[in-house]
Order: structure tokens, then sequence, then C-alpha cells
């Protein structure tokens, strides 16, 4: 009122403004008269300017006695913040202005209805009036004033993104958020938990971490669920595009039921693992289906397998375990003599020890399941696969047993000295023995060849897509020998001693930015930007017939369905170092140190490698990390083999012993 | 080809602009392409003059930008860095936010609309359930059982 004294009308088109002005001074004279005056104009000019424009208009005031009710039609003249679905800020709205209603009953009667009047001619007015009587009263404010309307309007202008913005916008946002907030995020209201646990965000949440480690979260996403997240692609974008296009009894924006029917959306989808083939079953028939529209009910957006938060969180915790070291480890006991190679898959995990046994665990109890005894010597190596189990021993031999029985079915003469390392794909199998031989067998065709080596061989690794095997030998050098030529293509020769291990890391496995750094002392001066070109270029998986040649000789060019050789191997050596190789160049790209002496086990997967030797230690490694991640001790003596998966590892020792560590949940 | 077209915004008001500025819109591109340049002023019903002339400086400032990468670019760079101009940009109220992130999806101007959804991800990062709601003004409408479960549910992602 005291801005009156210095009020200089700027509006001065408007009739309504200079009574008011013209009033106002009245006032100040004599009160009584003013509200008689007052009561008069609102006749005379307020009533009638209300019933022009109130029915089409949203008043707050109005609203708050309960006289009017507000009309649903939509109308295009509404602001965001007065949209009568848009529940939370109309409660704000309500809040403030109880607040300012008691306020108001502290005034004498005359102002009091002074100032009503003046806030239903505004909450009357349409946006352009409004404007007009805003920039009226900002011209007559003072600085106290304005600096009171700054601070006000920045705590009011506050909007619900999420809830106000279409549902594939909100998503956007939402993908834009790191997993802590995100889980943050749906704590904040029925509206937020819908939208950021739904499966559109957790299913690229996990998109993101295929074949890959995350370098905030440090874990990857394992094979099986890959498999189920590829296939899920085209449901999500459905859904990601018709969440807003749904019923409205949907949505939870005000309609009187809708924000139970969509929170009840993550728990009543969570579900054992056990249902998860079904619900791939059902992803299929919708992506068959082109025509494929989502019905109408509330089903389509049940979630009718494991929520994608869900598969997130489980990963993510083991990942988190790994990083900070929390497992659990079981340690199995029964071998009499040093544990030498062991595998596991599921539950089922196989050991054999120089106490010329094969002993198959339950993993999860702990339990001996069956001992099988045939081998006349110490076991030295095993692969099993659903069916049948193969072993070979420093006896000379080599058996296939149908472990689910525990028969040995046949017993492979062929190499002279102790067999120290096999593998099998498919329908070959690899053996390799200290008769500087490795052998290969053909079970298709019951053909066998050898490729002969210049001294003992101490690993070898298959691989069917390339149809090539590596190979460990005690001359320092690993080979990569082409089984189609038998001939030896390529020669990794940089340790110091014999090679113990030689590993191909899984084709997937990204590497490229992350070797930037590597050690450049091995490169040949003369091709150093070849060679640099080459770290970079993808990997030509299928050649076309426009690709150059393969460096690894024409017999890769024929034949278009032969894959390259994995694009990096990796070894390890009694001189206590584990190298990392470019096949396609023979190059040594990195060597890990931090183990004190030979390292007998080797074992990679896309997120990490796992190292046991002779020290008594097991090391983790980041193939992408130069430096040791982490070390485990509790062997009392040498680690011999070492088994890895995403979320444990296994180890077995000269201490008779085999050590489980846990890190699931 | 004239370098000047007009655009007429929700409230009534013509506003001159480049063509090449106009054309970070793929909505008016695609416009332009269909009808032809008929030198009449072109509607966008959606989008008032305030906002309007937010998004035409914001073209302005981005019209020599290569055009957008794709989807599966976004994919790989999931990060919410944004560039100091855009933040600066980006330094309005919620309202004008809001409007400009409507406005960008309305003209089709995918860096724009993702620098506006960066910029309220940045908003909720790092924050706390309350602090979300203080935030965005939201009304907490989970009873304390409710919310409680639901923080339960959550505490794995708080390492």
């Amino acid at each position: 009122m005291e801005s009156t004294a210095k009020s200089s009308p700027v509006v001065t088109g408007s009739t309504t403004r200079d009574r008011e002005d013209g009033t106002k001074s009245d006032a100040k004279q004599t009160p009584r008269d003013a509200s008689d005056a007052l009561a008069e104009l609102a006749k005379q000019n307020v009533a009638p300017f209300l019933a022009k424009y109130h029915p089409r208009q949203y008043a707050p005031l109005r609203s708050e006695d309960g006289t009017t009710s507000v009309p649903r039609t939509v109308n295009a003249g509404y602001c965001y913040r007065h949209q009568p679905d848009s529940k939370c800020s109309r409660q704000a709205d309500e809040q403030s202005m109880h607040q300012l209603q008691r306020e108001l009953e502290t005034l004498p009667q005359d102002d009091q209805q002074g100032i009503a009047h003046v806030w239903s001619l505004f909450s009357a007015a349409p946006a352009k009036q409004r404007k007009l009587m805003l920039q009226g009263i900002l011209a007559q404010c003072c600085f106290p004033q304005l600096s009171f309307i700054s601070a006000s309007v920045r705590e009011l202008i506050r909007i619900d993104f999420l809830s106000a913005l279409p549902p594939e916008l909100s998503f956007k946002i939402l993908r834009y958020l790191d997993t802590a907030s995100l889980c943050r995020a749906a704590q904040v209201s029925h509206r937020w938990k819908a939208l950021a646990d739904d499966d559109v965000v957790w299913h690229r949440m996990c998109e993101q971490h295929i074949r890959r480690k995350c370098n905030k979260c440090g874990w990857g996403l394992p094979l099986l669920d890959r498999k189920r997240l590829r296939e899920a692609k085209r449901e999500i974008e459905l859904r990601a595009t018709n969440w807003g296009n749904q019923p409205s009894n949907n949505i939870p924006d005000g309609a009187p039921n809708g924000t139970c029917s969509v929170v009840e959306l993550p728990t009543s989808g969570k579900r054992k693992l056990d249902v998860d083939d079904q619900g791939c079953a059902m992803i299929k028939r919708h992506c068959i289906s082109p025509a494929y529209k989502p019905e109408p009910d509330d089903e389509y957006f049940k979630t009718r397998y494991r929520p994608w938060k869900d598969v997130y969180r489980d990963r993510f915790v083991v990942g988190m375990n790994w990083k900070h070291r929390r497992c659990s480890v079981k340690v199995f006991r029964g071998h009499t003599d040093s544990v030498m190679c062991l595998q596991f898959e599921d539950n089922i995990l196989m050991t054999g020890s120089y106490d010329a046994t094969v002993k198959i665990w339950d993993m999860e109890t702990g339990e001996e399941l069956r001992t099988l005894r045939g081998h006349t010597a110490g076991v030295r190596c095993l692969q099993f696969d659903d069916t049948k189990l193969i072993t070979g021993s420093l006896d000379r031999t080599i058996k296939v047993w149908n472990w689910r029985t525990g028969e040995c079915v046949s017993t492979l003469p062929g190499h002279s000295e102790a067999v120290i390392a096999l593998h099998f794909d498919d329908t070959l199998l690899a053996s390799a023995s200290v008769d500087r031989t490795v052998k290969i067998w053909n079970f298709a065709d019951k053909s066998a060849f050898v490729l002969p080596h210049p001294e003992g061989v101490n690993a070898v690794k298959i691989d069917t897509a390339s149809r090539t095997v590596l190979t460990a030998c005690d001359d320092g050098a690993a080979r990569l020998w082409d089984l189609d030529t038998k001939t030896c293509i390529r020669v990794f020769h940089n340790h110091i001693g014999a090679v113990q291990q030689v590993i191909p890391l899984p084709r997937e496995i990204e590497l490229e930015s992350h070797l930037a750094d590597c050690e450049t002392d091995h490169i040949s001066t003369s091709s150093q930007n070849g060679d640099a070109v080459n770290i970079l270029s993808p990997i030509l998986e299928h050649r076309t017939l426009s690709a150059p040649p393969s460096s690894f000789g024409a017999s890769f060019d024929q034949d278009q369905d032969r894959l390259e050789p994995p694009r990096y191997i990796m070894t390890s050596g009694v001189d206590a170092t584990i190298r990392l190789w470019e096949t396609n160049t023979g190059r040594c790209l990195r060597t890990f140190f931090g183990h004190l002496e030979g390292i007998w086990a080797l074992s990679a997967d896309t997120l990490r490698i796992a190292s046991g030797g002779m020290d008594r230690m097991v090391k983790i490694w980041d193939p992408r990390i130069p430096t040791c991640q982490d070390t485990y001790e509790g062997h009392s003596a040498a680690v011999n083999c070492i088994g890895l998966s995403d979320s444990r590892f296994i180890t077995g020792g000269d201490d008779y012993h085999v050590r489980m560590y846990d890190f699931r949940a | 080809m004239s370098s000047q077209i007009t655009l007429t915004s929700s409230d009534g008001i013509d506003i001159s602009v480049d063509r090449v500025v106009a054309e970070r819109s793929v909505l008016i591109k695609n416009m332009l392409e269909d009808l032809g340049d008929s030198g009449e002023a072109i509607p966008i019903p959606n989008v008032n003059e305030a906002v309007l002339k937010k998004v035409i400086e914001w073209c302005e400032h981005h019209k020599n930008d290569p055009q957008s990468a794709s989807d599966d670019d976004d994919n790989r760079r999931k990060t919410t860095d944004i560039e100091e101009w855009d933040q600066k940009f980006m330094q309005v109220d919620q309202e004008m936010l809001f409007e400009i992130i409507l406005a960008a999806n309305y003209l089709d101007i995918k860096a724009l609309l993702d620098v506006g959804c960066k910029t309220v991800a940045n908003m909720i990062k790092g924050k706390s359930p309350e602090e979300i709601r203080k935030t965005f003004n939201i009304q907490n409408d989970f009873t304390p059982e409710e919310e409680d479960q639901i923080r339960r549910e959550n505490e794995w992602a708080e390492e």
C-alpha cells in the first residue's frame, strides 16, 4: 500500500487500473467510505470481470472453498502449474493459499475485502491480462519488494520434470543417471518409482555392460543374460514408446486408481530365474508379429520375467564384491597329493590330482560326489562337458569317462611321455606331452596327427572357429598352428624360460582404447605406424571379397566361414610374468609383473584374468591395466591350477587343497 | 532460396531467422523441403516467443556443428558432460528449461534435447530422495512404511 505514494501508473489503457488508483487514495482519507466504495466497485467492475473470465479459468481461491467445480476440459491456456491434473503443484498452491488466507484474516475487514478483490481479479484474468497486471505491479515495486519477488519466484518455479514431461522424455533423462542416482530417484514418489524402476531404463543399463567391464562399477554382464538382453530389445523399445499412450488408468497422473496399478509393476514381476525361458518365449512371439499392439489392459505392463533392475542389481553386487574383496571361501579337502587341474560348470567341480584320481564335487554343499580311479599315475589335465570327461596323466594315457556313471569309456595311448595338457572342442581333441608333441585327435573320422615341438609342451588350446591351436612350450615360445595346413603360423617369443600357459582372450573383449599406452619396446621401429593402425582397426571376423589377404596365410582367405584366430592371447611362464600378445602381428603388447616365482595357472574371461603360481599367490588382473588388481593368499604351497567365472574362482594347490572364492551376495 | 525465413510463435510474434539456423530443427527443415520456401511465415504453434527466441539463440550458436550423431553413439557416451557454452545457456529457471525441452522435442532438435535432458539429469544426480523432492517441489506420496521398504530395496546401490 505504501507504494501508492510514489505510484505512477504505467498501464494507461486500463480503466480498471485507473479506478483502482482512485479508490486507493480515497481509502487513505476515510477507511469506512473506502470499504463501501470497494464493495460498490466490486459490483460495478470486479463482478463483471469475474463473470466474463471465471468460467473458463482455473481459480485457486475458488476451488479452495469448494464452491466451484474446476472444469475438466483441457484448456490450451493452462500453464503447466495449473493444469487440473497436475496434482502435485496444485496441492502446493492450495497450501500456500491457506497460509495467505490465515494471514489475511489478521487484517481489518475492509483491507481483507480489498486484497481479496485484487486476487480474484488476477485469478480470473486470462494470461494476457495477467501479464499486464503483473507488469503494472512490478513497475510500482521498490527494490525490497522486487528482491522479495525474486527470492519467492526462485522457490516457486520448481517443476516435477519426470511427471510433467512425456514418458519417453522422462526415460531419456533417467538414462543419463548413474546407478546410485537411479535408485535414489526411485524413492522420490510413486510416479518417480514407476519410471525409475522401469525395464526401459534398466534394460539400457544392462546393455551398457555387455561385453565389457564398466569402468565406474567394475562389472560386466555374463553370457546368460546377454542373450535375453538382445531378445528383449524390441519389446523394450515398444514399451518405451507406448508407456504414455496407455489408457489413463495405467498412468498415475491424478487418475483415481492410476497410482496403484503402476506401482505394483516391479514387485508383481519379481519371480525366480526359472521363468526366464518362458519370458524369452513371449518376447519372441512379440518380435515375430510386426503388427503387434499392446493389449489395452494392465497385463501389458506387468513384467512377465525377471525385472532388468534385479538382473542389474545381482551383477552390480557381485562386481562390488570383487572390487571390495568380499567373498566367502570354501575349502575342498580329499585329495592325498597335489591338485594339478580343475574345471567347474554350474554346481559341478572336478579336480585331478597327483594321487591319480579325479574327484567330482558339489560346489554348494562341498560334498565329494564321486572319485574316479583308473590312471596309474598323477592326473595332470582334465576337461568335461555334459556327457564326457577326458583326462590326461603322467601314466602317458588319455582316458575318456562317462562322469555321470563313473565308468571309463576308453583309454587312448599315443604319447610316449606324460600328458601335461589337453583341450577338446566339438570333434577335436588336442593333447600336449613331455614327448615334445601335440597330438590332434579327430573323433569324427578317428584320424590323428602330430604337431612336433622342440621341447616338452605345457599347454594347448583349440579354437574351432578359426581351426587353429595354441601351444605353450618349454623352449620359451608360444605357437599358433593352422590345423588345416598343420603348420605353425605364429611364434610368440619373449618369455625367458618355459611357457606354462597359453590362453586366448574372448573374441568380444575390447582393449583398443586401453592399449594406447602399451609397451613400445617390442615394436620394430620400421613398422611403428603400420602397427599403430593395426591396433585400432576393427577385427574382421567375416572377411569379404574386398578385404585384404589374411596375415595368417592363404588358407584363411579361401573359406568364408573360417574366422581369424582370436585377436589377443595371454601367456604365463616360469619367468614370473604374464604377457599379452596380439596374434595378428605377433607383438607382445604388455607384460604383467607381480608374481615372485613361476606362474603355473592362468585363466581369463572378458572381465578379468586370474593367475596363480609357485609363490602361493593368486593374482587378479585387468587386461586393460598393467598393475595387479588384487592378491589372494590362502594356499600353503604352490597354486597349480585355477578356474574362473564371473562370480568366483577356484584354485588347486600343492597343499592338496582346493579353494573356492565366491563373490556372489 | 532466401537466406531468411520467418517463424510465428504461439503468441503470434513473428521472428526472422537465418534459414541455416532454423534448419537445426529437423521439423522446420522438413517443412521447408516439403513445402518449398514460399516466403510466408511458418507457424510454430507449440512454442511461445520467449522460448522460441531462446531456442533460436541456441541454434545460432550451434549452426556450424556437424549434424547430430546417431542414437548408437549416444549409447556409448552416456556421460552427462555439457560443454561450457551450453551450461551457461541452460542457466535458466525450471519453467524455461521445461519449455526448452518440450520445444526441442517438438521441433526435433536432438542435440538441444540432449543438453536439456542432461541438465535435468545433473539436477537429480548425487541428491538424496528428499533433496530431489525439494529441488522439483514433489510431494512425498509414500507412506512411512512404503518409504522404508523402498529405501531398503535400493540400499544395494549405496556403496
